[in-house]
């Protein structure tokens, strides 16, 4: 059970972590 | 044993020992999924140069999509309350994914209409059965914090277009190497769009069957460690009784929670329609605007990361202070940060950031809390099912919310060429619009007890209503 908790959120993490940083990059251009 | 009926709610109910916590990455795969449909600017002028359409042609395909989201979330509801969020994830999954691939080979074939059917309107029923299916298993499973549950659900909404935009533009470069997201007019070939969105179709598919996998629906006599079930009635507007989705309809206060919802959407996509353009328009001087195109782009992306955080954020909060007083935050303060952008929006960039992002993050929270709201005021019987007939005002404010900003926008001047006392009439009006929010969310009152469910046990009610 804990196996699957971990590479459940994982994947989630991953995801938004992978779109969030993505974003920060274009909203950095914003300050520039 | 069929896949489907393998997938009922009979068979989905959670072994003993089995972890709550599972079922929000569950759903978040679902709606990190499905948020795509914000994304569809991305490809839009390679779509318009492909078609050789106009943008009205090509944007048909996004207003058909949310259209289908809210007729088959509205008539939907009650067939995902009954066969359970597994079987409704794997066919919104099915619908989504297929989607894609019908647009394919539309984009291959140049037949527009095909987009129109695969995207618009199989994407459309994806949309709507996928964004409800988690919604009431997870306020099952959190019945101790039911805004905290859906916000992370419906925040995976928010975040679908964060992921989704950035993927968009590395995949169009990839499949057609003369492609370059930096230059605003360049455009992805035929070819790159169809690898595109078979790419995406099939990748969803996977991601979404993982949360498949993945859901399972609590036992009826299953509670939280520590739980206690009478705490909930000491809670103003919070009953433990249960009202039927069609009995929902019939109340004055699911009308006056559309009301809320639509106020509230109308407002915020209102900015988020336009949230390009109008940063530009307000920091021109001289017919020059000080912000560049890719600093605006900087700006809509910053928009859906307050949009996510909102969803999460004031939703979980709305567990502590209570449902009505949340609304009263989103609308009230939403008016005074309305007032503000509109006489003072145009200072300074960073002032104009602020005031919009936490406008647009009482936008997603208006989203993410209405669920728990319908829960506190209907129960948890066919929380799903009303919640579907709910989001029919979404598509409502869909239409209205570009409406009153462009309407307003047109009668001012040339696009490129307005300034912030532009925006002040279409601004004002939004004022209007919340303040009506306001009141309808004053009015909420506790669901009379002639429409409560006789109380018997969970089973026999859903047998009856099946």
């Amino acid at each position: 059970m804990s196996a699957r908790l971990v590479v459940s959120w994982l994947l989630v993490a991953v995801l938004l972590g992978y779109g969030i940083i993505q974003t920060l990059i274009t909203a950095a251009k914003l300050f520039a | 044993m069929s896949l489907l009926s393998s997938l009922d709610r009979s068979h989905s109910v959670a072994p003993p020992g089995f972890s709550r916590w599972l079922i929000p990455p569950a759903a978040l795969s679902v709606h990190l999924c499905i948020g795509q449909v914000y994304a569809t600017s991305v490809y839009k002028n390679s779509f318009i140069a492909h078609f050789d359409a106009g943008q009205t042609s090509i944007g048909i395909i996004f207003s058909i999509a949310i259209v289908m989201l809210g007729l088959s979330a509205a008539i939907g509801g009650t067939w995902v309350e009954r066969n359970g969020p597994r079987k409704a994830m794997f066919v919104s999954a099915s619908f989504w994914a297929a989607g894609f691939l019908v647009s394919a080979l539309g984009i291959s074939t140049e037949q527009l209409w095909l987009v129109y059917l695969g995207y618009g309107v199989l994407g459309g029923i994806g949309l709507g059965i996928g964004y409800i299916s988690p919604v009431s298993t997870l306020i099952k499973w959190f019945p101790d914090r039911p805004g905290l549950a859906t916000g992370l659900a419906i925040m995976g909404f928010g975040g679908g277009a964060l992921i989704a935009s950035p993927a968009s533009r590395q995949l169009l470069s990839f499949y057609d190497s003369g492609y370059d997201s930096s230059i605003a007019t360049s455009v992805a070939s035929g070819g790159a769009l169809v690898g595109l969105f078979v790419t995406l179709g099939i990748a969803y598919f996977i991601i979404m069957m993982f949360g498949v996998a993945n859901m399972r629906v609590p036992a009826d006599d299953w509670r939280p460690d520590g739980w206690d079930p009478a705490s909930v009635k000491v809670k103003p507007l919070v009953t433990t009784a249960n009202v039927t989705a069609a009995n929902a309809i019939r109340t004055r206060s699911f009308w006056l929670l559309w009301i809320v919802l639509f106020c509230n959407v109308t407002a915020g996509i209102g900015i988020l329609e336009q949230a390009s353009p109008m940063i530009q328009d307000f920091f021109r001087t001289n017919g020059v605007s000080s912000v560049s195109v890719a600093a605006a782009g900087g700006f809509v992306g910053l928009l859906s990361l307050f949009n996510m955080a909102g969803r999460f954020a004031w939703s979980s909060t709305s567990d502590v202070i209570g449902r009505k007083p949340i609304y009263m935050v989103y609308l009230g303060v939403g008016v005074i940060l309305y007032l503000l952008l509109a006489t003072i929006g145009d200072l300074a960039t960073p002032l104009f950031v602020i005031l919009a992002g936490v406008i647009l993050s009482f936008y997603g929270g208006g989203f993410a809390t209405i669920p728990a709201y319908l829960r506190d005021l209907f129960g948890t019987f066919q929380v799903g099912a009303i919640h579907g007939r709910l989001l029919t005002a979404w598509s409502a404010a869909g239409v209205a919310g570009p409406l009153i900003i462009n309407g307003f926008l047109d009668a001012q001047g040339k696009p490129g060429t307005l300034t912030a006392a532009a925006y002040q009439p279409a601004l004002f009006t939004m004022v209007g619009v919340l303040i009506l929010g306001f009141i309808a969310n004053l009015l909420v009152r506790p669901v009379p007890d002639h429409y409560h469910e006789p109380a018997s046990p969970p089973l026999e009610r859903k047998e009856a209503a099946a």
